[in-house]
């Protein structure tokens, strides 16, 4: 299927059609070397994926490929195996962690050239809840598709939220949690922005591990994205209803 | 069938056997918000304080009638001891450990502290069971609680740095796991010897982490051992997704599991092939916390009609889960049982 015979095994488990043609087709024209990057980071091999960033950029690829052909290709894939059951979280963070090594190389070039950010997202994991595993992996995947992320970290208050929606005027604000305990303050932190008057002012997003759509439409949240990927989506179709409002 | 009493019920129930009516009991907690106005005896509070601790346990029984006792209300008591950073948070929100200061680097730094079992965060517990066992007497079970190596392990190293180990090296982090588990069994011990008649293992491999794969390389073995070392029946549970490593659990000996509303009744009851007993699965943020009696009931159905040998919440409880729906939870096996008796 591809010139890199890895990839192409890799590809196999992508199985739905829409995604086959989306991601085969953005994979089909690069060269052996982008292949070679997103192989690598399906693998979890940062190391590989470091030094090939390096060689690609001293060969005058620009960072934008590298991002779009190698790295975000890659990931493509590994966001299919997480959502089917393939591969679990410690795999995911072993393709975050080389994204990552590829990510700060290329990083400073990507803010340096100006280009305009996709949107801007407000990220933080619910109050009473510590974990950033999602969070950051959605961080991680949203930096990387080109939207600003301003990240508030862990044990988020509905006050916290507003705070960090006045300072930073986002587009979106991203909420996560990891237990079935705290997920309740999604809806409180919602409810905090109906109440001071700014629910209308921002797009709220929710999700992690026990998150539902059913939860979030209970919640009233506007988006719910069930992978790091699918965030990722998600944020580009509320950035889209948000120009089509704005125009 | 003769009236049982509610820990002849719930022994039946973990062996198998024949009950007088499906229990009511969570291994995990059923503190609520509620609960703690009611008894003053709020969080943090009474996660610290025996008196207090044991105060807001009994109203599992006082109040919605339930068929045990459990009071450990969170997973955090061990870690505390241990010497994790600490957030107690307040009234309305659970005490919880701040894994992104992880205290431990590697399986050389795991030492068991030698105040382990006075040190307040899991005497308070010890103490709590003694008040319990005295106050209630030996006809209601009381549900210990003693983490497992795998959720100990999060909270000293961190989720991220432990679950990249699993990787990067699993012999360490078998050997880890090796060691940690001697928390899992100095507490448990402890518990047993101040009056627990049954304990719960949380040990958090789940579904949404890691593969059932990983359940069968990481922890069956463990798990196997210590249902043949302790000598009361173990629940073991795991949230989320869990169907994949239901068979592998219920190979280990341990009397039950308790089980996530991600898996459906009756794919769970298949999984395991009566080899283990069920304990679920209420869901928790949607149905006990936002939705009304009649979906609880429903669901209790749903449980019972699939042969899930004891019904519980699914998980520990949001902290403002509504009362009525507690109580729906044993009326909705009354309500079952009467229509079963029918036909």
């Amino acid at each position: 299927m591809f010139e890199h015979e890895g990839l192409s095994k890799e590809f196999e488990f992508v199985t739905k059609k829409s995604e086959i043609k989306h991601i085969g087709d953005s994979i089909k024209n690069t060269s052996i070397k982008m292949q070679t990057i997103a192989f690598a980071l399906i693998q979890g091999d940062q190391d590989t994926v470091g030094q090939l960033t390096i060689e690609c950029l001293e060969e005058g690829i620009s960072a934008n490929e590298i991002l779009d052909n190698g790295l975000l290709n890659g990931m493509s894939i590994v966001g299919v195996k997480f959502r089917d059951n393939i591969i679990f979280v410690p795999e995911v963070l072993i393709a975050a962690r080389a994204m990552k090594a590829g990510m700060t190389h290329i990083e400073p070039i990507l803010s340096e050239s100006g280009i305009e950010p996709q949107g801007k997202v407000l990220m933080g994991t619910v109050k009473g809840d510590l974990h950033d595993i999602g969070k950051n992996l959605c961080i991680m995947m949203l930096r990387g598709s080109g939207f600003t992320v301003y990240d508030l970290g862990v044990d988020t208050s509905p006050e916290d939220f507003a705070d960090g929606f006045e300072e930073y005027q986002p587009d979106i604000i991203g909420m996560s949690a990891l237990l079935t305990t705290t997920m309740p303050n999604m809806g409180r932190t919602i409810q905090y922005f109906e109440d001071v008057g700014l629910r209308d002012e921002v797009r709220l997003m929710v999700g992690g591990a026990p998150v539902t759509q059913e939860f979030a439409d209970e919640m009233g949240a506007d988006a719910y994205g069930d992978s790091a990927i699918d965030a990722v989506d998600k944020a580009k179709e509320l950035i889209l209803l948000l120009k089509d409002l704005r125009d | 069938m003769k009236t049982m009493t509610k820990k002849e019920r719930v022994f039946s129930a973990l062996n198998r056997q024949e009950v007088d009516r499906p229990p009511v009991a969570n291994p995990t907690s059923v503190a609520t918000v509620e609960m703690m106005d009611l008894v003053d005896a709020p969080f943090p509070e009474a996660c610290r304080s025996a008196e207090l601790n044991a105060r807001l346990a009994a109203t599992e029984i006082t109040e919605f009638d339930f068929d045990s006792i459990a009071p450990y209300f969170s997973i955090i008591q061990e870690s505390s001891a241990i010497g994790c950073d600490m957030q107690w948070e307040q009234k309305d929100n659970w005490p919880t450990v701040r894994m992104s200061n992880p205290i431990w680097q590697d399986a050389s730094d795991v030492k068991v502290p030698k105040d382990f079992l006075e040190h307040k965060d899991t005497k308070v517990i010890l103490d709590s069971i003694k008040i319990l066992r005295k106050e209630f007497g030996n006809d209601i079970p009381i549900i210990g609680k003693t983490m497992g190596p795998w959720t100990l392990a999060y909270h000293v190293f961190g989720v991220e740095k432990f679950l990249l180990g699993t990787i990067d090296n699993p012999s360490e982090t078998k050997l880890a796991l090796e060691k940690l588990k001697e928390f899992t069994y100095l507490f448990g011990e402890a518990q047993i010897d101040a009056g627990a008649d049954i304990l719960t293992v949380p040990d958090h491999a789940t579904g949404d982490l890691v593969s059932g794969q990983y359940y069968k390389t990481f922890l069956q073995d463990l798990h196997t051992e210590m249902a043949e070392s302790f000598k009361v029946p173990l629940i073991l549970h795991i949230c989320g997704q869990t169907v994949d490593r239901m068979p592998a659990i219920a190979e280990t000996g341990m009397h039950a599991f308790h089980f996530d509303s991600k898996n459906k009744p009756e794919d769970a009851m298949n999984a395991v092939q009566n080899k283990i007993s069920l304990v679920g699965n209420i869901n928790n943020p949607e149905t006990l916390y936002s939705k009304n009696t009649t979906e609880v009931k429903k669901e209790v159905f749903d449980c019972l009609n699939a042969g899930v040998q004891i019904i519980a919440p699914e998980c520990a409880i949001p902290l403002k889960t509504k009362s009525e729906n507690l109580i729906a939870i044993t009326e909705g096996v009354t309500d079952w049982l009467s229509e079963h008796n029918k036909n």
